[in-house]
């Protein structure tokens, strides 16, 4: 099936390779706020994605994966501050494994009984999990989170700071995407699409959803801890209110939206309008970046629900889905 | 005689005080196409939820090729070889009807093996193979239940549970659907129908089950059914009565 | 001994506020499956609203409470007529809870732009002056917004129950399609859902005012805050809402003796929690059970 899938889409992965590439030469050609506005594109695409395998693929929109992002930022940045002192990049390797590991264990702790809810109560049940583990984070003194943790900073090849990062990036949102095409296209991502539109249905015709839904859940978790830990380096510096932002859960549900739900190239899309707007367009006027960031949900709600790609997809002869066989 | 492929050996199903089904025993030869019929109320959905495992029995048990099912989770089930159609048709609204058949073929018996063409070929049976690309939220009722069928034949079963298929069609869709399920049975799958529409009953099926307020009053072939006078007098009504 | 009994007592008086600012979420969400999460935004709105009569016009914080009322009233009819009904015929209920969050960022950094993110109170000339009842003490600000908080519930309670506006909104709540064959216009007993919801979070708001120092970002917190107390006490109903704050109220202050002072947030998320996987329906159910 993964084969058929590679076949059908070649074009598309050509055109991605060769994107690649161009990206990956931006830290050479570009000044320092671009490769850092190109940072926040790809962290903000990848953390789409991940989001995007149990919301997107599944139809279980979680509110709070900001859970994760914190979770992943702090239980690598106490490892590598407890345990690995003076060797930054292998913590850094082990914290990405650490971080991605305690996302995961918390999603599967918490995966069966969250995943009776449905729709709203899904959303604000993980809204919920997110601002208790804020709470906590923040008034626990172990886990350092008014007090704020300095994280160690990674240095390679001689590379400036937002170059490594860049790259770092640019790899993750790779792994990620490929993680992504390979659900999407395989007999799960089929599962899922029938999960999202009926799950009891689904369920009569033998897609094993619960398997399917926890398992994308703890992925989802994982790589969003992962990128928390990237992220929590990029800053330096983490506290509770840095990480475990309301923000970053809704951004994730935006890019989405934006691009074109349950998609791959969608939090693309919607990543790069919504950065480029706020950084570049709007830079200046940060007082209204939760205006605008508001403003934008409203609208994409309420006149384009299918997001871009939505766009281009009515009126065009529906494409089958799954590629040719 | 081919041996029975579904075989309910005194199934009861009580609800708290209520007898859903009373003491009902059957044997569904494969290769067949059966239907079970009865007046509303009788328990006839609440049969095929059993069957399902949808429900629990709370007494007595039910056989697939005598291996016992009752209280199996029901994915387990389609993966053993029993498909269900639903009377109100629950398509996915926003795939198409090829991909909406590909699910069945994807997650059926036996996993998924040649899918395409397992997928072309219910497709076909079902008259659906120009809708293919049509939105399934799309379709009008006739179409709707040809899809559910489609679906369930996708997943290869070798039992078909069809749950009033018919109902709401006219003459000739439901002469349409009477053929499908012809068309399935001769391709090697036993049919258990539930259904109202007399004329298609009599028409398509070898045996019949008849029920009323959850016992099984009366089995046999149609003119058997037809004649006997508890049936008659319990649902089909005397010829004078009929319409 | 007497400090369980002060813990109470002051849990109570604050339930008592958090059933008020919770009553107009729970109705929407009953009414009309809404979950609107810019509901803590208009409890603020009220708040700086109330603030703004106090400090500029030196109107008193509870006489300011009907203008506050009337002018949310106005904004709720609007809001829901204009953009959430859209909303919900567009997409779906999810999306909708999304637009309300957009609104919510919007008015939050309205909110911030026009009045500052600095904190706020509103300090009446009665503040300050604790009373001693039975060896318990009580601020009679506090206590002054309890009372208030229950006026208005049951001034409420009243309105569905006995007036007509109100059996009109329980029986498009419980039926909507009956409701509109009897020749009720639905879109507008929505509004009017919506508006007094808003009303009723604005009085809120405006008594909050009087006993918490607030910001803008609070508005997050008084949204959550209410739907635990739905979650608690029961849908679409100011009994529920007034179990539900009471609850609430007291396992804030519970938690704050027990724990610690900074745990009562936690607190409340993990019971939200909690409560959702459950019994979602919160302790009372859904007072338009059957409906949806």
């Amino acid at each position: 099936m993964l084969s058929a899938a590679i076949r059908a889409h070649r074009w598309w992965i050509v055109a991605t390779v060769v994107l690649v590439g161009l990206a990956a030469c931006v830290p050479f050609v570009l000044m320092p706020f671009y490769v850092r506005v190109g940072q926040l594109i790809l962290l903000s695409a990848a953390l789409g994605l991940a989001w995007t395998l149990i919301g997107g693929f599944a139809g279980y929109w979680s509110f709070g994966h900001a859970a994760f992002i914190g979770l992943g930022a702090f239980a690598a940045g106490l490892f590598e501050v407890e345990l690995m002192k003076g060797q930054p990049l292998l913590g850094f390797g082990l914290g990405l494994l650490v971080g991605a590991g305690v996302s995961a264990v918390a999603a599967a702790l918490v995966a069966w009984p969250i995943l009776r809810l449905r729709g709203i109560y899904f959303a604000v049940a993980m809204l919920g999990v997110s601002q208790v583990l804020a709470e906590l984070n923040n008034n626990v003194d172990i886990f350092k989170g008014s007090m704020g943790l300095v994280l160690p900073r990674i240095a390679a090849f001689g590379l400036r700071p937002e170059a490594v990062f860049y790259y770092i990036l640019l790899i993750a949102t790779v792994v990620i995407t490929v993680i992504a095409f390979a659900i999407k296209n395989a007999r799960i991502g089929a599962g899922l699409m029938a999960m999202r539109e009926d799950e009891d249905t689904a369920r009569m015709l033998g897609v094993p959803t619960e398997r399917a839904k926890i398992s994308m859940f703890i992925l989802s978790a994982a790589l969003t801890g992962a990128l928390g830990v990237i992220y929590a380096h990029s800053l330096g510096y983490i506290t509770t209110s840095s990480v475990y932002r309301t923000e970053f859960s809704l951004n994730m549900i935006v890019y989405n939206l934006l691009g074109g739900m349950g998609t791959i190239i969608g939090p693309f899309i919607g990543s790069a309008v919504m950065v480029i707007l706020t950084q570049v367009v709007l830079g200046q006027l940060l007082s209204i970046h939760m205006f605008i960031t508001g403003a934008l949900l409203v609208l994409l709600v309420l006149l384009a629900p299918k997001g871009i790609t939505g766009w281009f997809r009515a009126g065009l002869f529906r494409k089958r889905a799954g590629g040719a066989e | 005689m081919s041996a029975p492929i579904l075989r309910l050996e005194r199934v009861t199903k009580r609800f708290r005080g209520l007898v859903a089904t009373n003491d009902v025993s059957f044997a569904v030869p494969e290769g067949s196409i059966c239907s079970l019929i009865g007046p509303n109320g009788a328990g006839k959905s609440t049969i095929f939820n059993l069957i399902t495992g949808y429900l629990p029995v709370s007494e007595g048990a039910i056989y697939f090729r005598e291996r016992r099912i009752d209280g199996t989770a029901t994915t387990d089930l389609a993966r053993a070889g029993i498909a269900r159609c639903f009377q109100i048709a629950k398509p996915f609204p926003e795939l198409s009807v090829h991909d909406n058949v590909r699910i069945g073929a994807l997650f059926g018996r036996d996993g998924p093996r040649d899918v395409a063409a397992v997928t072309a070929a219910a497709l076909t049976i079902t008259g659906l193979t120009e809708l293919a690309d049509r939105n399934a939220g799309d379709l009008t009722v006739g179409y709707l239940r040809r899809l559910e069928l489609a679906r369930a034949i996708a997943a290869r079963p070798v039992l078909l549970l069809a749950d009033e298929p018919c109902a709401g069609l006219n003459a000739t869709e439901t002469e349409d659907i009477v053929g499908i399920l012809r068309a399935v049975r001769d391709g090697g799958v036993t049919v258990l129908l539930v259904e109202h529409d007399m004329p298609a009953v009599m028409n398509v099926s070898d045996t019949i089950f008849v029920l009323d307020a959850g016992a099984k009053i009366a089995e046999g072939t149609p003119d058997a059914v037809a004649n006997d006078p508890r049936v008659i007098s319990a649902y089909l009504g005397t010829p004078d009565e009929a319409g | 001994m007497q400090l369980l009994v002060q813990t109470i007592a002051d849990g109570l008086v604050l339930g008592g506020l958090y059933a008020l600012s919770a009553v107009g979420f729970s109705l929407i969400f009953g009414v009309m499956g809404v979950v609107n999460l810019s509901h803590g935004a208009i409890v603020m709105m009220g708040a700086y609203l109330a603030w703004f009569m106090w400090h500029a016009l030196g109107v008193d914080p509870i006489l300011a409470i009907p203008p506050v009322m009337l002018m949310l009233f106005g904004f709720g009819y609007v809001y829901q007529r204009g953009l959430i009904q859209l909303a919900v015929e567009r997409s779906s209920h999810v999306a909708s809870m999304l637009v309300t969050f957009g609104v919510a960022l919007m008015l939050r950094n309205l909110l911030v732009l026009v009045f500052s993110p600095d904190l706020k109170s509103i300090t009446p000339s009665y503040a300050g002056h604790p009373l001693v009842l039975g060896g318990v003490v009580f601020d009679p600000l506090r206590l002054a917004a309890l009372a208030s908080s229950l006026v208005l519930l049951g001034a409420l309670a009243w309105v569905l129950q006995k007036t007509r506006m109100g059996r009109v909104i329980r029986a498009t709540a419980q039926q909507e399609l009956a409701a509109r064959l009897c020749g009720v216009n639905a879109q507008h007993v929505y509004g009017l859902t919506f508006a007094v919801s808003a009303a009723f979070a604005g009085a809120a708001g405006a008594i909050i005012g009087i006993v918490i120092p607030f910001s803008p970002p609070d508005e997050g917190l008084w949204t959550m805050n209410a739907f635990v107390v739905v979650t608690l006490g029961g849908v679409g109903s100011p009994q529920g809402a007034l179990l539900g704050g009471l609850l609430l109220g007291i396992m804030s202050t519970g938690t704050s003796q027990l724990i610690g002072p900074s745990f009562p947030n936690a607190m409340m998320f993990a019971v939200l929690v909690l409560m959702l996987l459950v019994r979602p329906a919160g302790l009372l159910g859904n007072a338009f059970a059957g409906s949806r």
